[in-house]
């Protein structure tokens, strides 16, 4: 909801109220998943994987969302796998131009009984970085930009620590056993997430990757409406949902968690997904990666940015983390395409 | 020309109406099934359920009624597999159910693919398959490969991120007429590019037909590559295979 006359906001400001769909003045910018591009990384000398593992470097890497690209948030975790390291995945750090990742093909549970949640789970260096960072963050930007942090949904835990096919036959062969599993692996994303919220956090991300291109939205009624829903009433803060790929088919049990936003993928269209959503929720999103911002130019960009914002969609961002090749000015061209699309509707 | 009530098997039936729209497919799956004898549909129409232990008992006794091993797989577990691609791309099913009947597939095969070998029936090819380098995303690419095997293609499977020399050496060592490569990452997609550099420069690029897809993948960037093919999904996938072949032929 955009006011005229509301009064300028901080970043901060704007991304709290975008999340409790109250009004702002203009829309927000931001990515709740990696903004890191290797552009940027040589900007601040902050590489992979050292910013991966290095409060300092992740914390300097991140800030570039807000002080070169003109985000309103700064989410510094780039990758999905800092808790699957802290409970013992075998993990692949990979180099500057690559993600780092988890060697699902050597999982390390098997069955129920595997899921334990290490004692250090919290002080492994790799969940610690993240805590350590957010702290930095909080310090040095607090006041002024939104600090979202992000703490992993049990389902894609699942994928990691199990194997996503051994994990995805669990679900179909013994549902009440997967039920167990995920009941068990929510713990790590509650822990994670309470100790980024102690640390300064002012929202966090909850990847969950039940997609469409995976699985059936019936499954995410199954096992994880009621858990998001869960994580609502257990993590103080405002959570944003994120799944990608094709999700219009849950979208509607999304909305019925009660989670303050959900991270929408290209995949699903904005006037579609919001007609879906109903005003229960917010939406983020959803500027294509690999086409659009990879590929194209800052015109391409601008016409999706457009899109969602003609559509109503409450912040607007990439659809999940950054292509690390991406060019920076297609990512400046996403902020300064909202502020052309406020200014435009404020001269009429 | 069959018509649907020429199939006995009311599951096999019901498949075909619910979940196969396109004319063309509706055809070639009614004249299959009519053809094949019942037990086949059955064993078909258990894989399609993803049922392994009921494959694998009706397998066995198919084996043990004399069936051909052959005749097993082309008319029971390769006709169910040709229904199992066409739900999934249609999204009538997820990934955990395909998982599942490749389970059913497999249950299958262990009996009939060493009745096969003594017998020296060959696979229509065989066909290398991985992730490009710094690659791990590989459900797709196992799709693919389940699609493949379930067509009657020999598959190496590679795994993920692999190296130019990881596929230089399998096209070699199993002498192989087809490469697939997968990418799902727009990091790693330009990797497949350099792989055909690789292959040129080991001077094997005419030894080897090579096809490449993954979610970003499209078929402008494939011919950039300077790859021979792209698939956008695994039946794709078989077909471009198998398109290759008949160019060979
Ligand atoms: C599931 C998933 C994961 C799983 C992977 C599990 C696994 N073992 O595969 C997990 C959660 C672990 C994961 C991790 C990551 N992911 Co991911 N992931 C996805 C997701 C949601 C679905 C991919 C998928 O499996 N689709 C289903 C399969 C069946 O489709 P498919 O692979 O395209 O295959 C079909 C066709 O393409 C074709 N095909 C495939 N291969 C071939 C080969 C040939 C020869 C032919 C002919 C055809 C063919 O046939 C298949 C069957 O029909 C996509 C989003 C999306 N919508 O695509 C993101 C996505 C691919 N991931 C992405 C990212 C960024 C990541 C991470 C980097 C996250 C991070 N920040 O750490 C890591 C990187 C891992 C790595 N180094 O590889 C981005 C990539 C963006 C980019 N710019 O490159 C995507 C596109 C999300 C997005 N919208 O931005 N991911
Ligand atoms: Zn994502």
């Amino acid at each position: 909801m955009v006011k005229e006359q509301i009064k300028p906001m901080t970043s901060r400001e704007r991304v709290l109220a975008g999340l409790r769909r109250e009004p702002v003045d203009r829309t927000p910018v931001c990515n709740p998943t990696s903004v890191a591009t290797v552009e940027l990384m040589d900007l601040v000398d902050a590489h992979f994987p050292e910013a991966n593992r290095n409060p300092e470097m992740m914390a300097r890497l991140a800030a570039t969302g807000y002080t070169e690209i003109g985000f309103d948030s700064i989410m510094p975790v780039f990758s999905i796998i800092q808790e699957s390291s802290a409970l013992g995945c075998k993990m692949q750090w990979e180099q500057k131009d690559n993600w780092p990742t988890v060697r699902m093909r050597e999982p390390i549970w098997r069955d129920v009984e595997d899921v334990v949640i290490p004692n250090d789970f919290l002080t492994h260096p790799d969940t610690a970085c993240v805590i350590e960072c957010i702290k930095i963050l909080k310090k040095e930007y607090g006041d002024d930009v939104a600090i979202i942090g992000k703490t992993m949904g049990p389902w894609t835990l699942g994928y990691h620590c199990f194997g996503v096919e051994p994990f995805l036959l669990m679900s179909l062969d013994d549902p009440g056993k997967t039920k167990l599993a995920l009941e068990r692996m929510k713990e790590a994303t509650i822990q994670f997430g309470m100790a980024q919220i102690e640390a300064g956090a002012d929202a966090l991300t909850v990847p969950d990757h039940a997609t469409g291109d995976l699985v059936s939205g019936e499954y995410y009624d199954r096992y994880l409406k009621d858990m998001h829903a869960e994580f609502v009433d257990l993590l103080p803060v405002p959570l944003i949902l994120h799944i990608c790929g094709r999700t219009v088919d849950r979208m509607n049990s999304i909305a019925e968690t009660g989670i303050a936003a959900f991270h929408f993928d290209s995949k699903n269209k904005p006037q579609e997904s919001m007609d879906i959503i109903e005003d229960r929720i917010s939406l983020v999103g959803n500027i294509n990666n690999p086409e659009t911002l990879y590929a194209k130019g800052p015109d391409a960009v601008r016409d999706e940015v457009c899109a969602n914002l003609d559509a109503g969609v409450h912040m607007v961002g990439p659809e999940c983390a950054i292509p690390l090749q991406t060019a920076i000015e297609n990512l400046t061209a996403i902020p300064n395409a909202v502020k052309e699309w406020h200014s435009r509707r404020e001269s009429h | 020309m069959a018509d649907l009530q020429d199939i006995s098997n009311e599951k096999i039936r019901q498949e075909i109406e619910e979940f196969v729209e396109n004319p063309d497919e509706i055809e070639r799956n009614i004249e299959t099934f009519a053809r094949v004898r019942p037990l086949m549909q059955e064993i078909a129409a258990a894989l399609i359920e993803g049922d392994d232990g009921t494959v694998d008992a009706l397998t066995k006794q198919a084996l043990e009624d004399k069936i051909d091993a052959l005749e097993i797989m082309d008319d029971g577990l390769i006709a169910a597999m040709g229904v199992v691609g066409i739900k999934f791309r249609d999204n009538y099913i997820f990934v955990p159910e395909v998982l599942a009947c490749a389970r059913a597939m497999k249950a299958g095969m262990a009996y009939i693919e060493p009745i096969l070998s003594a017998s020296g029936v060959e696979p229509l090819a065989t066909v290398i398959m991985g992730m490009v380098k710094g690659d791990l995303h590989d459900i797709g690419k196992n799709l693919c490969i389940m699609m493949l095997r379930g067509s009657g293609f020999n598959v190496v499977d590679l795994g993920v991120d692999t190296s130019d020399d990881e596929f230089i050496d399998a096209v070699e060592e199993h002498s192989a007429p087809i490469l697939g490569m997968s990418a799902l990452l727009t990091t790693t997609m330009p990797n497949m590019g350099k792989t055909i550099e690789a292959f040129i420069d080991a001077d094997m690029r005419d030894d080897v037909k090579i096809m490449v897809g993954g979610a970003p993948v499209t078929q402008e960037f494939a011919d950039d590559m300077g790859a021979d093919a792209y698939g956008k999904d695994a039946l794709e996938c078989v077909a471009v295979a198998k398109g290759f072949l008949s160019v060979q032929a």
